[in-house]
């Protein structure tokens, strides 16, 4: 098989010199010929060939290629038209080969290829090659010549342990070369030159010199160049597109711009307008909008879900690092020996930072952080496990918590200033009473002394004197008499001022000396009424007396009923247990109304509108019904010991006083306990008294000021009353730990009339 | 003057006096005080005796320099400052001093050579200007709230004595007519009651009279109108309730000349509270005020409420008309005087108010027409003298006894006298008022006890 393959290539390499034809196709060729020829294991023959060659191997031989056989259908393809004439060219052609190259044994030896002849061609009148005609003998075929090994494509060692190697093509074994051994091998390259170039065949087993042409494909591969010996590298160029005449004007197209390019389509407008116009004339319709379907279908996981649970809360963000954790921060962030001490003596909890700054001198020196784990567990752990609420901040005003109070200017009119003063230079000033009217005062002191000045003016018109102490003063609340009670030492006293209006004194005197003495009542009373007739009265005498229980002590509180037929009065400081009576005037009759009671009378009050009784012992405040004789509540103030106590006109309300100077204010309809407890004053509350018209009321206390406060009280049972303190009124002298005993309203005016222990009794007008 | 740093403020000045000076622009150093300016004045003017001059600045008497003024009230220099000068108030001198053992509610110094005192002991009391009391007359049992003189019936006698006709309020809920005779020198005086006034159920507050008319106000918020003429008998019963005794003291009585009782004319109702105070304004007209926080305007004949001046929480105790007759001053229990303009009609008729440190109890005004001044009387013992035009503070305040911080129930301002009643007594000041010269008073300031 080796041999056709050179043979064909050398007339393909003929046939493309003549016939320009691209130099790539036969490289495959030759290619494919050359590997197979490596295969070919015929080398008897060629050897003498390789012989001749010897000589000349860089030359290329020029005569392998010539003295290929050209193969019938190749011819028949070219010329099919010239059979006849071609068989005397080739002759000639041999005859020119043979006189070229007579110098070479070779050829002459082997003239396997009659040579071509190049002859005018009578038609055409071109030269062309005619080759002389093949005879078709069996030695015509040099392939033929050889007994090559025909055994195929098989693995040679299936021969290996036979005597041949395979079979030729007339079926006759072909025996196994012999073989040199290694000696042989050796004294085969001292001694044969061509040894080297030679490489084993596997098909006919033998070594095989390889022809110059596979040499040359070696030398070149071997060169790193083109195996293709035809290819030349350094062809020159065609200019297709370059060169004179043939340059490109640039835009590629100088033709002017079309006018479609800037002139609307007029198709297209008018495809537009026909939809147009069947979208005005509805036959198309757009599109409907998408039908909701009941259930809406929507991607759970695309996006937020959206519930009304709140937002879920971003997780705080990690401070930017700063110069001090720089892997080379600057000098002054790293530790010095001491706060590293420190530091490393703390525990972690308590660094100030949990890191130690530290200096490398280039990045690459910074080791791993050896607390990644640890942090990144931490940071897990803040995440999952710190609680994580949304704090709305409550941005609060402090002033806005104080409860929103009027101005004290806008609840004029109130006392605010100290308009008369008063003196009781022998005693305190116990108690101090302003009339019904307005217009007159009785003041009593200590010492006995009873006053009876004008409340506008302060000049005293009228003065008593008693023997022991007045403990209290009160002037009947009618307006038809005019006459006061004062309670002395186991006695009270009814005393009528002077100047008194005929047809009012009248009154007064049959009411409080009347001529016919009303019957005694079944039970003899231990109080003993006294009244001065009429004739032998003058104004320095009480026209009436009662005479309480001996050692019963300073009757310290008078109170009238609203209607001024009874009183009850308070005896404190007695031996006797009961201390309160309820006196009437009608009837002249004094009664008391507690068998037995608990703890301390300290004070009584009339409900100004109801038959109610209160009644205060040290702790408690009770309130009692008269008419049906029954303990109606008990009030608890949580005063340790009641000093005074006021009930509002209305009734509803009672501001209770204590000695620990706690002032309470009880919604009687509400609850039993107060409504609000003010503390205030810096000493004991002494006084309380409401203004009977005015929404005011006034505190007296043992530091010897009085406050005055805006008392409203509104009809409906849900807004509350309204507390507003106006006014601290100081101007009394505390003498022995006493400051102001008794405040008392001017009915018809915003003044107040205080008696205080340093032996002077002021008005405070507004 | 030649000061670099004086600055000169334009001023023109403007006066309700009898000495104007033609409107013209003046540049004033701002250095200059009260002193200069009326140096200026007097100057300008060119009198021959040099009156001192008091200066208003926009209402506010001019205490300090110019150009403190200015700065305090933040007045530019190019502003031109309209000033008004008043004949200055000279510093009130005290004239003499009347001690009394109860306090005195009541003074008057209309009499040309006699001061009458009304006090709480219910006595009425004359003193000549020598303080020698002439007369000492127990007219009442109760305190004299009030005491007027009739003007037109004294009549002078062949010795000299001087018989008035004197009515007295009082807390006995009675006014009286008396009659009283001062003696010239020597003689004894007399004084003889000749009727009581029986309408009050309260406290006679005040008492008025103008010609022969009399009205009293009371606390039960009654005014009563009455005539001056003595009845013949009493037009009030006696009152029958008293005793047996009574009846019999009234026999052994009834020879002598018994007080007549009289009822009044007519009553004005209207008040709602306490009338503290009620006064002439013309022949037929009076006003009033009460606790009730309301000045009212009169109709005497008809017995009608003319006009309410309502006020706020101002419980009034005095008031006083000015002589124009065109502005009331009324003082009250929240320590201020409040000055209504009675021509106006409207509610807000109040036109300045003068603030005190105590309760200012009484009230009175200059007699001269011209004047701007009104005294006033508190309750700390100070008598201030006020400006109308000035609201900001008291031209002149002195302080009646001493200063020790006594009462004043009332003041009576007569020509160039101040009396001063209250609980120390009475003093008599001399406080120049208006421009008018009053009666030459022999002032003597030796202190002599009274009788």
């Amino acid at each position: 098989m080796a041999n056709p393959n050179p043979k064909k290539t050398s007339v393909k390499r003929k046939h493309t010199e003549k016939d320009d034809a691209p130099a790539v196709a036969p490289v495959t060729l030759k290619l494919s010929g050359l590997e197979m020829l490596t295969d070919d294991e015929d080398g008897d023959d060629y050897n003498p060939e390789d012989d001749t060659d010897d000589g000349e191997v860089d030359e290329f031989p020029e005569i392998d290629a010539a003295s290929d056989s050209e193969e019938d259908d190749e011819d028949g393809d070219d010329e099919d038209e010239d059979e006849s004439l071609s068989e005397d060219e080739e002759d000639e052609e041999e005859e020119e080969e043979g006189s070229t190259e007579e110098d070479s044994e070779v050829e002459s030896d082997y003239h396997i290829f009659p040579k071509a002849k190049t002859v005018i061609s009578d038609i055409t009148g071109q030269p062309k090659k005619v080759y002389p005609e093949i005879e078709p003998d069996y030695d015509s075929d040099s392939s033929t010549e050889e007994a090559t090994n025909r055994v195929g494509d098989v693995p040679m060692h299936w021969y290996d342990d036979m005597p041949h190697i395979g079979y030729d093509i007339n079926g006759k074994r072909v025996l196994r070369p012999a073989r040199g051994d290694e000696l042989d091998k050796f004294l085969a390259t001292v001694d044969d030159p061509s040894a080297w170039t030679s490489a084993f065949d596997k098909t006919s087993q033998e070594e095989k010199p390889l022809s110059s042409e596979e040499l040359d494909i070696i030398k070149r591969l071997y060169a790193g160049e083109n195996p293709d010996e035809n290819y030349d590298p350094y062809e020159p160029m065609v200019e297709w597109f370059t060169g004179k005449g043939k340059e490109e004007i640039m835009p590629l197209s100088a033709a002017p711009e079309p006018k479609r390019r800037w002139v609307r389509s007029k198709w297209e407008k008018q495809k537009i307008m026909k939809i147009v116009r069947a979208i005005r004339a509805g036959r198309i319709v757009g599109q409907k909008p998408k039908t909701t379907s009941k259930y809406e279908v929507y991607s759970i996981w695309s996006s937020e879900p959206s519930t009304s649970a709140p937002p879920a809360l971003p997780a705080p963000k990690r401070a930017l690092p700063t110069n001090a954790e720089s892997y080379n921060p600057p000098e002054e962030y790293l530790m010095t020996e001491g706060e590293r001490k420190e530091w490393e003596s703390k525990d972690a909890e308590d660094r100030e930072r949990d890191f130690m700054p530290q200096k490398f001198t280039s990045l690459r020196l910074v080791p791993a952080y050896d607390q990644f784990i640890k942090e990144r567990f931490n940071r897990q752990l803040d995440l999952y496990l710190a609680p994580r609420i949304q704090r709305t901040k409550l941005n609060i005003d402090p002033t806005s918590l104080i409860p929103k109070l009027p101005s004290p200017s806008s609840l004029r009119p109130f006392p605010n200033y100290k308009s008369l003063n008063i003196r009781h230079p022998k005693g305190r000033a116990r108690c101090v009473s302003i009339s019904p009217d307005g217009n007159w005062a009785a003041s009593g002191d200590e010492d006995g002394v009873v006053s009876l000045w004008e409340v506008n003016v302060g000049c005293e018109v009228k003065r008593w004197k008693f023997e022991g102490k007045i403990g209290s003063i009160e002037w009947a609340p009618r307006q038809d008499v005019s006459y006061f009670a004062v309670g002395v030492e186991e006695a009270i006293h009814f005393l009528i001022p002077p100047n008194v209006d005929s047809t009012t004194l009248a009154q007064t005197h049959a009411l409080l000396a009347p001529s016919a003495l009303p019957s005694a009542g079944p039970t003899p009373s231990p109080v003993k009424w006294t009244s001065t007739s009429v004739s032998s009265w003058s104004n320095d005498k009480p026209i009436l007396s009662l005479t309480l229980p001996p050692s019963s002590g300073v009757p310290t509180q008078l109170q009238w009923h609203k209607k001024g037929d009874y009183f009850a009065s308070v005896s404190t400081g007695g031996a006797t247990q009961n201390a309160v009576w309820i006196h009437q005037l009608s009837k002249r009759h004094s009664q008391a109304p507690f068998r037995k009671i608990k703890g301390a009378v300290q004070l009584v009050l009339f409900h100004p509108t109801m038959p109610h009784f209160f009644v205060a012992t040290q702790q408690y405040v009770r309130l009692y019904n008269l008419a049906e004789q029954k303990l109606i509540k008990t009030l608890m103030p949580g005063i340790r010991w009641i000093s005074c106590m006021d009930v509002h006109p209305s009734g509803d309300h009672l501001i209770v006083g204590g000695y620990d100077r706690k002032l309470c204010w009880f919604d009687l309809e509400l609850s039993e306990k107060p409504y609000k407890v003010l503390k205030y004053h810096s000493r004991a509350i002494r006084s309380l008294h409401f203004h009977p018209k005015y929404p005011l009321f006034a505190s007296a206390s043992d530091d010897g000021s009085i406050q005055i406060f805006h008392s409203r009280v509104y009809n409906d049972l849900m807004t509350d009353p309204l507390i507003v303190p106006l006014k601290i009124l100081r101007g009394h002298q505390i003498t022995d730990g006493l400051g102001v005993l008794q405040v008392k309203w001017n009915p018809k005016q915003p003044w107040l009339a205080s008696a205080g222990a340093d032996g002077t009794v002021a008005v405070w007008c507004s | 003057m030649n000061n670099e740093t004086t600055t000169n403020q334009p001023v023109s000045f403007t006066t309700q006096t009898q000495y104007p000076l033609p409107s013209q622009k003046f540049m004033i150093p701002t250095t200059w005080r009260r002193y200069h300016l009326s140096q200026l004045v007097n100057k300008a003017l060119g009198l021959e005796k040099s009156i001192p001059f008091d200066f208003l600045v926009r209402g506010e008497i001019l205490r300090s320099t110019l150009s403190e003024w200015c700065a305090e009230h933040g007045v530019g220099e190019e502003e031109t400052l309209e000033i008004e000068y008043i004949e200055s108030v000279l510093p009130p001198q005290k004239m003499s001093e009347f001690p009394h053992e109860s306090w005195v509610s009541s003074v008057s110094c209309g009499l040309s050579s006699h001061f009458l005192t009304g006090a709480y002991d219910g006595y009425l009391r004359a003193f000549d200007l020598s303080q020698n009391v002439i007369l000492n007359a127990p007219l009442h049992t109760a305190p004299i709230t009030s005491f007027a003189i009739l003007p037109s019936e004294n009549t002078t006698d062949m010795d000299g004595n001087t018989t008035y006709t004197v009515v007295t309020a009082s807390h006995d809920l009675t006014a009286q007519i008396s009659e009283i005779t001062l003696p010239a020198i020597g003689s004894a005086s007399s004084s003889k009651v000749l009727a009581s006034l029986h309408l009050h159920t309260a406290p006679v507050s005040s008492i008025a009279a103008r010609g022969t008319q009399l009205l009293t106000s009371s606390w039960d918020g009654l005014i009563g109108l009455w005539d001056t003429s003595i009845p013949a008998s009493d037009e009030v019963p006696e009152p029958e309730s008293v005793g047996a005794e009574r009846k019999k003291r009234r026999k052994i009585q009834k020879d002598e000349a018994k007080p007549k009782r009289k009822a009044p004319v007519s009553v004005l109702k209207s008040h709602m509270g306490r009338v503290s105070k009620v006064s002439w304004t013309s022949a037929s007209t009076a006003a009033s005020c009460g606790f009730d926080s309301t000045v009212r305007l009169w109709d005497v004949e008809n017995s009608l409420c003319t006009r309410t001046i309502s006020a706020s929480e101002k419980p009034f105790l005095d008031f006083a008309i000015t002589p124009n007759g065109q502005s009331a001053l009324a003082v009250s229990t929240d320590r201020s005087m409040t000055m209504y303009d009675l021509r106006i009609t409207d509610l807000s008729a109040a036109t300045a108010s003068f603030m005190h440190p105590a309760t200012p109890s009484c009230v009175a005004v200059s007699q001269d027409p011209a004047s701007h001044q009104v005294v006033t009387g508190a309750y700390d013992g100070v008598v201030r003298v006020w400006d109308v035009r000035s609201t900001k503070a008291a031209v002149a305040v002195f302080k009646a006894w001493g200063g020790d911080g006594k009462k004043i129930l009332s003041v009576d301002w007569q020509r160039d006298v101040v009396a001063v009643g209250g609980e120390g007594g009475m003093d008599v000041w001399k406080v120049q008022g208006g421009a008018g010269a009053g009666p030459e008073i022999q002032v003597n300031n030796v202190k002599k006890p009274s009788a």
